[in-house]
Formats: structure tokens, C-alpha cells, sequence
């Protein structure tokens, strides 16, 4: 014999592998019958076999099964030669999901407890996933995900830069990676309705190529065509569905009418259908007519949509466009960084992600980490609380290790219960995600469309993969490894230990220092959340002290339509056109009954102002001294009508705006921060722009203000400098008009007044300036929302780690109890027995808790407030967050507590 | 000593294989079938058998199918598959190698040594 014989050629045998492990998983119940009934038919047949040999039928069948072997043993060694053998270890069947509901049932407590930290934990460990995902999606319109945007992106400052009409006729010439090539421009345009008014219309300006390559039919009419791109063409207009059937009453003969979009006739030519919003959210396609002639980099910016061509993958389109070689000449050369050309999916346009996507954000990777941390700390206190329920039912564990029931098999059932108990918690928890996102009208609440229409923050279906695979992930964590830790020893041990009632399983030093972390950490912020509230409280106090009378101002937004934009060249006759109405608006204003100031500025107090850096010229100042300061941008009047005391210095006059570099005037706070507290007039400051040239003019400080609403998170209010601008040079303009109280009354007239100086401004929604609600008042509640959620996340937690180990205690001690009680050991005295120890963890908890609730407060403190005022924040903050856990910890504790205290001292120790 | 040999090690799928090369046949009809071409002299557990045949139907050398007995019992039939048929006949050369460099082994007399 020369060694053992080829086995069957490999394909052969993987392949015959392959299908009965597939039929041993998916047709597990069908081979447990047909193995029951072989067995069951080879019995038969040797019984048959010795009846026929003379035997009784009795003795005949008894000799067939003894004949046959223990008929499980056999049966077990059949699935194990089938390859089965790990699919039985780690077996899922019906029975322990019901047991798993069943558990959930019968401790109510545990399961609230677990359900909130994992409906709060798996969604927020998700969160940074669904959020990238919903933000990079291709174009609902664009099923083979071939639209594509071309950019300009500087990767040292991460900031996008957009093409110019130019630069569009190189992509045309230069470029075969595009199948077409299309450009926009978003804007609003006034569009009046068949009764006359008119009203904005969010739109944008697009060459035909971008809605073709779009393929959606229009509803009525046709789409733009090229034809309607040409200069001199008639005007045409195509609607959104939504304007249709709002604006035009959904009128079947609106296609070939007339209608106004700002003060030119368009020529209505189709509808688009419902729920077509290409580019951003936008109802309204005018043709983009491109200035004749430009060179690369010249000429007005507009975003560029591309479609792939066939086959042609991003990556290749994207080293194609790279290889464009742009003149010296061109902008993109001149910075101090080079601009390259990108190719990227068309939702970075408006997201501003680097080509890499999400990945390529360091800050993406850190909110995945800090997002999967929360879930972990919320599995490891689940883990806590199943491992106490899986220590109250050792007993059972080990009369089943004892009857033969494998280590892994004991823990897959516990798996099982525990991913039932994670499964509900994860559907709870994205289903409330899912209805906070579309029930709650965040753009209502927001003022406007915040998100582009291909964006849906609601709960996907292609986001349940990765809710599946962190609730297994969970389960694995707060079940698997507490079943472990219970199943682990020698079987005779666990059962002597199981009769005598106790289950040798003790929380170890690492579930306890994880419950004091639990506690120090909800102490901590929750100290630090009610300071915050406390602080935003003020804040909202101190809101409306903006150094005007906020109620009793009407703040509306004024812009020129979309379409009367100022070509290249026009844009100071533009300026000049809407200064005057500018101007004119202020003389109807000024003779308007009522109406005590009107004031143009790009932002008025209480908005969102801008930040910028800004340097401080002077001898002891270096060019390191440059700092973000908020920046207005104000007409000359501005201080006078709004009756601002000019605290040194002067006011702006005609005078300053008559030259290239105008005087600033800045507030106190400036002075403070940034000049030292006095001899600001006379000084000079300059804005540094990122490209960090020496471009930036130098302007002097002529007066100084105070406090005018620049910020109204910062108590004391921000930094800030106020430019000098002419009528017309602020586009869009915030117009603010004081008129007294109730100032919404004066809406209408407003809206009147404005049209009848020039119908076709757009004029925005009026609002009481008291009642704005902008970028840091949004950040002020984004705080207050993110603190709230993880100040109930942590309580959900401390408590849950609190129940286990206080119910786990009372299990454990069920006979010491009725001892103690039958000894005839008071009822304090027994409850301070039972939550001993975990009063000692919440205790400990809060030593740790407390420094760091001093320590965030800190942080957030001004400085300069008064140290007195500063302590009593803190302390007043911290016994807050102290009594709310030590309220959440013994209201954890009562249920345990009531249940150790009706322990029957005769039935315990007859239990023994 | 028992009248029936024991089987050695390793070679019950080997007869189990040859029982099922003569004809399709159902789990207990293999131990019939063994103990008739062993002339009664082989006697299997016979619930051991059934973890064998599972095995060589997972390793794809035979393969079932139900159907009726000769008392028209509901039973599981086991054939030969093509690449069992190939393993069975190496497996048989190797055994017959083995039992012929036994016998040989087994039947030298002393001076054959010496010399």
C-alpha cells in the first residue's frame, strides 16, 4: 500500500459540502423529520423481521430498540457528521425568542430599563452613519447614479470654490468623460400670481443640458431647450408643480400664458410634476443666458452638473478634469494655494465634502467613535442588568449543564433573550428617531428649506443592515458576555452552589467601577446641563436686551429677483438702481404715519451676524493678534435712526461713503477685547481674508457703540465692527422698521409700501425682530437638545446599573435576609443592609461626579463674572444633578428594596 | 470469543459503500446487506450506521431519496453517486493492497525470515 487513496476532486466535494450545509440550515426542521421517521422505520423493520422469527410482538419491538442504541445519541452523532454540529451550538429556534418575550414580561423593570439605554444607544451610535448616508445620496431623478458636479476645492482649507461661465466652455472643450454637461444658479425670483400679487419663488437659472440629463418628462408643456438659452430669445419660464397649483390654482391653460417674474413678461412653457425640486428645493426654471465671451475664470460663478458617460467611472472623469491645465492667468492660480478642478457626486455641492466623502473628515471618524463609546457604555450597563436575571436563574443553568445542555448552547439561548430585548429596543428607538425627524416641522421651525429635496433624515430602509448589525452587536455585548462569565466553572460546584441558593456569581470590580463611572458621569453633566439651562436662561432673559427695542421693530428681508441681477459690468448701475429704491423706501417710510426709524443693514441686531478675522494695527500689536470678530455691514444712518449713543468718537456721515476705504465703527466689547479698553478711535483694523494676502485695506475706527445684538448666545456679547456701506451695496438688505408695539400689524403696509415703490423687489417674510430666530439662537438650542438627550441617556443608564446590582443583591440574599428578619432585625435595618452597596457606588460615584460638574462649569463661566455669583452657579448646579441621581438611584432602589422587605422569614429558611 | 468479527477502524464507509454499489437500498437493508455478503460474520451497532451514511451523503459520496420498501414501508433509499463510485473502487484497491500485505505479513514462517 503506497499511502491513502485521492480523495474526490475538490469542486466535487465542496459543492456536495455547500448544499448539505445550506439544506442543514434553511431545511433544519425537515432533516430532524426525516431523521425521526428512518430511524423510526428501521425499528419497524427489525421488530417485523423478529416477529417473523417467532418472537412476540412486545419482546420483538423492545429487542429492535435495544438492538438500535439510545436513539438521541445516535441522532446527535448523525447531525455532527452532517457538518451541523456548530449550527446545534449556536441554534436559534422559536422557543428562545419566546422565551426571550417571556423574560421581557416577567421582569418589567429591567426591560423599561434595557429598552431605554439601547433605544437611546443604538440609534446614537448610528447617527453618524445615517447622517453620512442621507447626506451623500445620488439624485432621486438619477437611478444609475451618474450625475456628477465639477468644483474647484483648495484642500488646505477645505473651502469650494465654484466655476465661472468661463471655465464651463473649458470643461466643454477639454473634456469626454460627460455625456452632457449642464449648469444653475440657484436664487429667488418675484413671481406674481394671475391676481397681480407677487410673492418669491425659490428657483434657479439652468441651461437646458442640466434638466435634460435629468430625464423626468414634464407634466405639461416642455422643458427649456437650448433655443431659449440664446441672448435676445423670447422669455420663457418653466414651473414646479407646487407654484402650479398654489400660485396658478393647478390652471390647465397655464402653459403659453403670460406671466411676471420680476418686472420682465415670461412665456410659460411647461410644469414640471410633483415633486420635482431640481437643484436645492426650487419651484421655478428660468434659461441660464451665459455672457458672450468669457475666458476661463471669468464671468459670473454657477454650479455644473455633469452625467458620466457610459461606463466612464468618477474616478476616471475626475482624472481627466484634474489634467485641465488652466492659464496663469486664471484665479484658481493666483491664491496662495492652487485650485484643482474635482469631480465629485453632486450632493458635495451643497454638503462641502472633500472628494473622499464623510471618510475623509477626521471630525466623521471621532463622532463614530464617541457615538459607538455611548452605545458601548449603554450595552455594558444592559450587560449588567442581564447578567443580575441570568444570575437569579444559575439554579436552572446548572441542572441543564448537568442534563447535558453544552456551555455554548446555554449561551446562544441567552443571546437569543438578549438580542429579543435589543431588537425591540433598536425598533423603538428608530421608530421615535424616524417620527422626531418627519413629524416634527423642522422647517417650519427653521424659517425656511434647510436641506436640499434629495435629503430625507427619516429612517431608510438601506440604514436597518446597519441596525441589524448593531443590535447584534449589542446582544453579543449584554448577552453573550455575562452568560460566559455565569457558565463558566466546574458543573458540581455550580450545582452545590445553586442548592444552596446562591449563584457564586458576584459583580466583579469591573461592573462596579463601570456603575461609579456611570454615576460620576451623570452627576457630571447633568450638574453641568442644569448650569447650561440655568445659563440659557439668562440668555434668554438678557435676550431681548439687544440695545433696541426688539418688539417693537419689523425686520423684512428686500432682494432684487433673480433675473434682474446685474450682468458683468452693470453690477454699479444695479447698485445705483437699487440704492435709489433704497432710498426712495426710506422717504415713503419716513412720511408713513407711525413709523419712528428705518434701517438697512446686512444684518440687524438680534440676526445672525457674520464672523470674520479681523487684525488690530498698533504698536503692540503683531500680526498673531488677529481674531474672529462679528461684522456688520450698516447703512449710514444706521446708529442715528436707531438712536444708539455713540460712546466716543462719531457717528458715520455722508462723507465716509464717498471714499475707496470707509471708516468702521466699533462696539464696546471691541474695544475691550481686542484694543484694550480705551484709545480705540484712531486705530486702524483690517479683515484677513483666508488667502491671507496683503489685498485687504486698512480702515480706522472712528466711533465706538454698545451693545447692538451681534450675538446673543454670549451674554456680554461678541466683538464687533460695523461697515459703512451706500445705499444699494448690501444685497440681499435687512430692512428693520420701528413702528412701536404690535409691529406685525404694520406687515401688510409694509408689503404695500414696497411694492409700490418697486414691485418687483422680492420682499421676504416680515418678522418682529424680538421673535428672530437664527444661527445662534439655533445653537443655543442644538446645546439644550443635545444636553437633555444625554443627560437622559445617563440617567437611563446610572439607573439601570443601579437596579441591576440592588436587585441582583436582593436575589443573592434572599436566606441572609429572612434569617436577619427572623433574628428580629428592624425593617431600616435590613434596607440599609440590601442597599449597602449600592448606596456606597452612588456615594463614590458623586465624589467623582461632583469636581467633574465644577470642571464643565468652568469652562463655560465668563471669566470676569463675579466669583461669588460663579460658585453659587456651581454649587446650586451640582446639588441639582446630585439630588437627580440620588432621586434616580433610590427610586431604582425601591422596587428591589420593597421586594427583600416582604420576604417571609419562615418561608426563606423552609426554602432551605 | 464472538462469532462476529469486528470491524476495524475506518471501515464501516467502506462496506457500507459496497453494500449500496450493488443496488440501491434503504438504511436497514445495509445492515442486512453487509451481514448477507460477509456470510453473517459482520455485525454493526445499528444505530451507528445511520451517523456513517449521513456522513458520506454530507461528503457527497452517496446520495437518498425517499421511496417504498418491499413491504410498502415509507423508507429512505441510498445510492452511489458518481464520485462515490470513483472513491469506492480507490478505497477497495487500497484495502485489497492491504489485506493482501497482511496475509503475506501474517503467513511467513521463521526461515523465510532468516533468510
Amino acid at each position: 500500500m503506497t499511502g491513502p487513496p485521492p480523495r474526490p476532486p475538490f469542486h466535487r466535494r465542496a459543492m456536495a459540502w455547500c448544499r448539505s450545509m445550506v439544506d442543514g440550515l434553511l431545511r433544519r426542521n425537515r432533516i430532524e423529520a426525516d431523521m425521526r421517521e428512518e430511524f423510526r422505520t428501521h425499528i419497524e423493520m427489525r421488530t417485523d423481521d423478529l416477529v417473523a422469527r417467532g418472537m412476540s410482538q412486545a419482546e420483538a419491538s423492545r429487542r429492535a430498540h435495544v438492538e438500535f442504541g439510545h436513539v438521541e445519541s445516535h441522532r446527535a452523532a448523525a447531525r455532527a457528521a452532517r457538518g451541523l454540529r456548530w449550527v446545534d451550538r449556536l441554534r436559534f429556534s422559536w422557543v428562545d425568542v419566546r422565551l426571550g418575550l417571556r423574560m421581557m414580561v416577567k421582569h418589567p423593570g429591567l426591560t423599561l430599563v434595557a429598552m431605554v439605554a439601547l433605544a437611546l444607544g443604538i440609534p446614537t451610535g448610528m447617527a453618524p452613519m445615517h447622517l453620512a448616508e442621507a447626506l451623500d445620496r445620488p439624485l432621486p431623478e438619477d437611478s444609475g447614479n451618474r450625475i456628477r458636479t465639477v468644483r474647484f476645492w483648495d484642500p488646505a482649507s477645505g473651502v469650494m470654490t465654484l466655476p465661472t461661465e468661463g471655465d464651463l466652455e473649458i470643461l466643454f472643450d477639454e473634456s469626454s468623460s460627460f455625456e452632457s454637461l449642464g449648469a444653475f444658479r440657484n436664487g429667488a425670483f418675484n413671481l406674481a400670481s394671475p391676481d397681480g400679487r407677487a410673492a418669491s419663488v425659490p428657483g434657479a437659472e439652468v441651461t437646458a443640458a442640466a434638466l435634460a440629463m435629468l430625464e423626468v418628462a414634464p407634466l405639461m408643456g416642455r422643458l427649456l431647450d437650448s433655443e431659449d438659452e440664446r441672448p435676445g430669445g423670447t422669455d420663457v419660464v418653466l414651473l414646479g408643480h407646487d407654484v402650479w397649483t398654489s400660485r396658478f390654482g393647478g390652471d390647465p391653460e397655464v402653459v403659453g400664458s403670460t406671466v411676471l417674474v420680476g418686472r420682465t413678461p415670461h412665456t410659460v412653457v411647461g410644469v414640471m410634476p410633483e415633486g420635482f425640486f431640481f437643484p436645492f428645493r426650487d419651484q421655478l426654471w428660468v434659461p441660464l443666458r451665459r455672457s458672450p465671451a468669457t475666458g476661463p475664470g471669468e464671468g459670473p460663478p454657477l454650479r455644473v452638473v455633469a452625467r458620466l458617460a457610459d461606463g466612464v467611472t468618477t474616478d476616471e472623469a475626475h482624472a481627466e478634469v484634474s489634467r485641465i491645465r488652466l492659464p496663469d492667468t486664471h484665479p484658481a492660480n493666483r491664491g496662495p494655494s492652487r485650485l484643482a478642478l474635482e469631480v465629485v457626486p453632486f450632493s458635495y455641492m451643497y454638503v462641502g465634502l472633500p472628494r473622499g466623502g464623510f471618510g475623509a473628515l477626521p471630525e466623521f471618524h471621532f463622532m463614530r467613535l464617541l457615538g459607538g463609546l455611548l452605545l458601548l457604555v449603554a450595552c455594558a450597563n444592559v450587560a449588567m442588568l442581564v447578567f443580575a436575571r441570568t444570575a437569579t436563574r444559575f439554579r436552572e443553568l446548572a441542572v441543564r449543564t448537568a442534563l447535558g445542555a453544552g456551555r455554548s448552547r446555554i449561551v446562544s439561548q441567552v443571546f437569543v433573550e438578549t438580542l429579543v430585548l435589543a431588537v425591540c429596543s433598536a425598533g423603538a428607538g428608530l421608530l421615535v428617531v424616524d417620527v422626531a425627524i418627519r413629524r416634527v416641522p423642522w422647517e417650519v421651525m427653521a424659517g425656511s428649506s434647510i436641506l436640499p429635496y434629495w435629503v430625507d433624515l427619516g429612517v431608510p430602509m438601506s440604514v436597518l443592515p446597519w441596525a441589524a448589525l448593531f443590535t447584534v452587536m449589542s446582544a453579543t455585548v449584554a448577552g453573550v458576555v455575562p452568560a460566559l462569565r455565569i457558565t463558566r466553572g466546574d458543573i458540581h460546584g455550580n450545582i452545590r452552589a445553586a442548592d444552596s441558593g446562591r449563584s457564586g456569581v458576584r459583580f466583579g470590580g469591573v461592573t462596579g467601577a463601570l456603575i461609579v463611572a456611570d454615576v460620576a458621569l451623570a452627576v457630571g453633566v447633568i450638574g453641568f446641563a442644569v448650569g447650561i439651562t440655568g445659563y440659557l436662561n439668562e440668555l434668554a432673559d438678557s435676550d431681548l436686551r439687544v440695545g433696541v427695542p426688539a418688539e417693537e421693530f419689523l425686520a423684512v428681508e428686500l432682494r432684487r429677483s433673480m433675473n434682474e441681477t446685474p450682468a458683468l459690468g452693470e453690477a454699479a448701475a444695479s447698485s445705483q438702481s437699487f440704492g435709489a429704491v433704497q432710498e426712495r423706501l426710506r422717504e415713503r417710510l419716513a412720511s408713513e404715519a407711525g413709523v419712528r426709524a428705518a434701517v438697512f443693514a446686512d444684518a440687524l441686531p438680534r440676526m445672525n451676524h457674520r464672523s470674520r478675522l479681523v487684525r488690530v494695527d498698533g504698536p503692540d500689536r503683531d500680526d498673531a493678534s488677529a481674531r474672529w470678530v462679528r461684522v456688520a455691514r450698516v447703512d449710514v444712518d444706521f446708529f442715528s435712526q436707531l438712536r444708539q449713543p455713540i460712546l466716543a468718537g462719531r457717528d458715520f456721515d455722508r462723507g465716509d461713503i464717498d471714499g475707496d476705504v470707509r471708516p468702521v465703527i466699533v462696539n464696546a466689547r471691541f474695544v475691550e477685547e481686542m484694543i484694550g479698553g480705551e484709545g480705540a478711535v484712531g486705530r486702524r483694523i483690517r479683515l484677513v481674508s483666508s488667502a491671507e494676502s496683503t489685498d485687504d485695506p486698512w480702515h480706522e475706527i472712528v466711533g465706538v457703540v454698545g451693545r447692538l445684538g451681534m450675538n446673543t448666545v454670549s451674554r456680554n456679547g461678541s466683538p464687533g465692527v460695523y461697515f459703512v456701506e451706500p445705499a444699494g451695496s448690501i444685497h440681499p438688505v435687512q430692512l428693520g422698521v420701528h413702528v412701536g408695539i404690535g409691529p406685525e400689524e404694520f406687515a401688510p403696509r409694509l408689503r404695500e409700501i414696497v411694492s409700490e415703490t418697486d414691485p418687483s423687489v422680492i420682499v421676504g417674510t416680515p418678522v418682529v425682530l424680538g421673535e428672530v430666530q437664527q444661527g445662534d439662537w439655533y445653537v443655543a438650542v442644538g446645546i439644550t437638545a443635545a444636553m437633555s438627550l444625554l443627560v437622559g441617556i445617563l440617567i437611563a443608564l446610572a439607573a439601570s446599573g443601579i437596579y441591576a446590582i440592588v436587585s441582583f443583591s436582593v436575589s443573592e440574599r434572599t436566606r441572609e435576609i429572612g434569617i436577619r428578619s427572623a433574628l428580629g432585625a428592624s425593617r431600616t435595618t435590613l434596607a440599609y443592609t440590601i442597599l449597602r452597596r449600592a448606596l456606597a457606588q452612588l456615594g463614590l460615584g458623586a465624589l467623582f461626579g461632583i469636581p467633574l460638574a465644577a470642571w464643565l462649569l468652568l469652562q463655560l463661566q465668563d471669566p470676569d463674572a463675579e466669583r461669588g455669583a460663579m460658585l453659587a452657579t456651581i454649587a446650586r448646579s451640582v446639588a441639582l444633578g446630585l439630588g437627580t441621581v440620588g432621586l434616580v438611584g433610590l427610586v431604582s432602589c425601591v422596587a428591589p428594596a420593597r421586594r427583600a422587605l416582604a420576604i417571609d422569614a419562615n418561608d426563606a429558611l423552609r426554602a432551605e | 470469543m464472538s462469532e462476529h468479527a469486528e470491524i476495524l477502524p475506518g471501515t464501516l464507509d467502506l462496506l457500507i459503500l459496497k453494500a449500496v454499489s450493488l443496488g440501491a437500498v434503504h438504511g436497514y437493508g445495509v445492515l442486512l446487506r453487509i451481514q448477507e455478503i460477509s456470510g453473517g460474520a459482520i455485525a454493526i451497532q445499528q444505530g451507528a450506521l445511520y451517523p456513517a451514511l449521513y456522513r458520506l451523503e454530507h461528503r457527497g459520496l452517496i446520495e437518498s431519496e425517499w421511496g417504498r420498501s418491499d413491504n410498502n414501508r415509507r423508507a429512505k433509499f441510498y445510492r452511489l453517486t458518481g464520485s462515490g463510485r470513483e472513491h469506492f473502487v480507490e478505497e477497495e484497491a487500497g484495502w485489497r493492497r492491504l489485506a493482501d500485505a497482511m496475509s503475506l505479513a501474517l503467513a511467513a514462517e521463521t526461515r523465510e525470515v532468516e533468510s
